[in-house]
């Protein structure tokens, strides 16, 4: 396949990979933090941490351009260090995780307040430091809902666009994504071009539903093995 | 020893309790909401108290003065939930040996071998917690407090979702626990007859108070006021006024009633004549009587619930203006035959059998 597809792929799932590890671990750090949190705050927090996801994405990339722009906060901060991260792969990354970030806080914050409390407690008591019973009992809990919002999370920054243009451009073999690479291409009239890259998008989008619902199938499977009625006393 | 002095306030409820167990079974009696199980939380150290101390066999685990406030991780305490919040995603041997993780294998092997086989749960070690019933899950859950040895073992309701055959097994098992296990147990519950079988002493709470810490048969037999024989199940309270005192003996004026009856009492008490003071009795010390004697009291027959052994009876005198005063009776079979409703008959309350409350 030639480079003009090719590179588009890469910078993607290069985009894709590192998107969603940062954005699990934010995700999970910010959704256990909220599902315990009690302060005053509450609502406040939880508001800005999901704008992202009811904001157009052009506005929210409007947003990063500015904080990340040469005059910016963010902007004037890495000048002290001569980098600079606007127009640069990096900022697909960036454009990516802020907006899929929502999706992974939410749904994963839905299934640690899923976990009953005394569980945890009982950890506790049995002497798990606050590390061990997230990692041994909350975790793995949670681990379904966890699953299902790092898929939809990784969903997100695949299809990612318009935040991404706005921060990192459409700069060929360095920040073109897939979504911005068939934009251009149907502007400047490619259609062919266009259409490989949506076709590898569709491989791709269905070789992750089909490998979801293969190993909810073998989940599925495992534990109706194990649930089999098993009772006497 | 383990010795509480604790408060706690919340929006609309306080707790402010003070006990202390030398290495007995102490059961929390009370309505719901009365603060046992934000006991049991404080002492575990999963809530915290506003002030006071608690004090587990010389080890301090809380004081305000001092700003100790021990992670629940550090108090060695056995706590088993209501639910019994076992892990479902680990087997119950993986369950039992979560809290003593980081022991050598080899000891570990042996300890979770060991409790299986002490709370007849030798069989489930690979199972998970969802494919054993409730009383198999209740038992887990102990093994998995106790794996530990804690200095302390907390039961919040242990037996409240079992069906009764389980609950008097492990009811049992649990009795016979106390060979193996040397050290405090505190059990919440909110049912009499099961706190008076299992502990050797109760604390009555209410509202957040503590209004009766003794042994056993001193709560059932001299209840502090009021509110604990009530709780305690003594049915039948009437107001009175002491006429007369004669050593142990006490003739008290019961207006309601119209009528005099001579209580025993049992206890040291600082009575005068004329006093105002409440008089109880049990609805099983309540018995039918042939033909008025002394403490008896002519009722009606007002209703009769039919139980397997026993029968629960209402019964009332009718009073001053229609006025009707209650009296509950749990009487044997043979003797509730002997009634129908809306039966004249004597009620006998027997002198020995009255609980005396001072106002």
């Amino acid at each position: 396949m030639p480079e003009t597809y090719l590179s588009p792929l890469w910078i993607s799932l290069r985009t894709v990979l590192a998107t969603t590890v940062i954005t699990f671990f934010l995700g999970i750090a910010a959704a256990r933090w909220m599902a315990r949190y009690r302060g005053k705050c509450k609502t406040l927090i939880d508001g800005i941490f999901i704008l992202p996801l009811v904001l157009p994405p052009t506005v929210v990339g409007f947003g990063l351009l500015i904080f990340f722009g040469r005059h910016g906060p963010m902007g004037q901060f890495l000048a002290l260090f001569d980098t600079t991260v606007v127009f640069s792969w990096p900022a697909t990354v960036i454009a990516a995780v802020v907006m899929s970030f929502p999706l992974m806080y939410m749904t994963s914050r839905g299934a640690f307040e899923q976990v009953e409390p005394n569980i945890e407690d009982a950890a506790r008591t049995l002497g798990a430091n606050e590390w061990k019973v997230f990692w041994s009992v909350t975790f793995p809990l949670a681990w379904p809902g966890v699953a299902a919002a790092t898929v939809l999370s990784l969903a997100r920054s695949l299809g990612e666009f318009g935040a991404t243009l706005m921060l990192a451009g459409n700069i060929p073999g360095k920040t073109a994504t897939i979504p911005v690479a068939i934009y251009f291409a149907i502007q400047a009239g490619d259609y062919n071009k266009a259409l490989v890259l949506v076709a590898i998008v569709l491989i791709i989008s269905f070789s992750a539903i089909a490998a979801m619902a293969y190993w909810k199938g073998r989940q599925f499977l495992s534990k109706s093995i194990v649930n089999k009625p098993q009772n006497f006393e | 020893m383990l010795e509480v002095k604790i408060k706690r306030s919340l929006p609309g409820f306080k707790l402010d309790i003070d006990f202390s167990v030398d290495q007995e079974i102490l059961a929390i009696l009370g309505p719901s909401g009365s603060g046992k199980t934000m006991t049991l939380h404080c002492i575990a150290g999963l809530t915290q108290p506003d002030e006071g101390y608690i004090k587990l066999n010389e080890k301090v685990l809380y004081d305000s003065a001092t700003k100790i406030h021990l992670s629940p991780q550090m108090r060695k305490v056995g706590f088993v939930f209501q639910n019994y919040a076992l892990f479902p995603h680990l087997t119950v041997q993986e369950n039992i040996a979560y809290g003593i993780a980081q022991r050598a294998k080899s000891e570990i092997e042996d300890r979770v071998a060991q409790l299986l086989e002490k709370m007849n749960v030798r069989e489930l070690g690979q199972r998970y917690p969802r494919q054993l019933s409730g009383g198999q899950q209740q038992r887990v859950a102990l093994a998995r407090a106790l794996a530990p040895e804690p200095e302390i073992l907390l039961l919040d309701e242990p037996f409240s979702a079992l069906d009764t055959q389980v609950k008097e097994r492990l009811e049992l098992e649990l009795l016979s626990l106390q060979n193996f296990y040397k050290g405090n147990i505190l059990l919440v519950t909110h049912n009499l007859a099961e706190g008076y079988k299992m502990a050797s002493k109760i604390a009555v709470y209410d509202s957040g108070r503590i209004i009766q810490c003794d042994s056993k048969q001193k709560v059932i037999s001299s209840p502090a006021n009021h509110t604990v024989a009530k709780l305690t199940g003594v049915r039948n309270l009437f107001r009175g006024i002491i006429r007369e005192i004669q050593g142990k003996d006490v003739q008290v004026f019961i207006p309601e009633m119209e009528q005099t009856v001579r209580v025993e009492l049992k206890g040291t008490f600082h009575l005068l004549p004329n006093q105002n003071v409440t008089v109880g009795i049990r609805p099983e010390y309540v018995h039918l009587s042939e033909n008025p004697v002394e403490n008896t009291f002519k009722c009606i027959v007002y209703r009769m619930v039919d139980g397997i052994s026993s029968a629960d009876c209402f019964f009332y005198a009718q009073g001053k203006a229609g006025s009707r005063h209650w009296i509950e009776a749990i009487l044997a079979k043979s003797d509730a035959d002997r009634i129908c409703q809306g039966q004249e008959c004597y009620l006998h309350l027997h002198p020995e059998h009255w609980t005396l409350l001072a106002d």
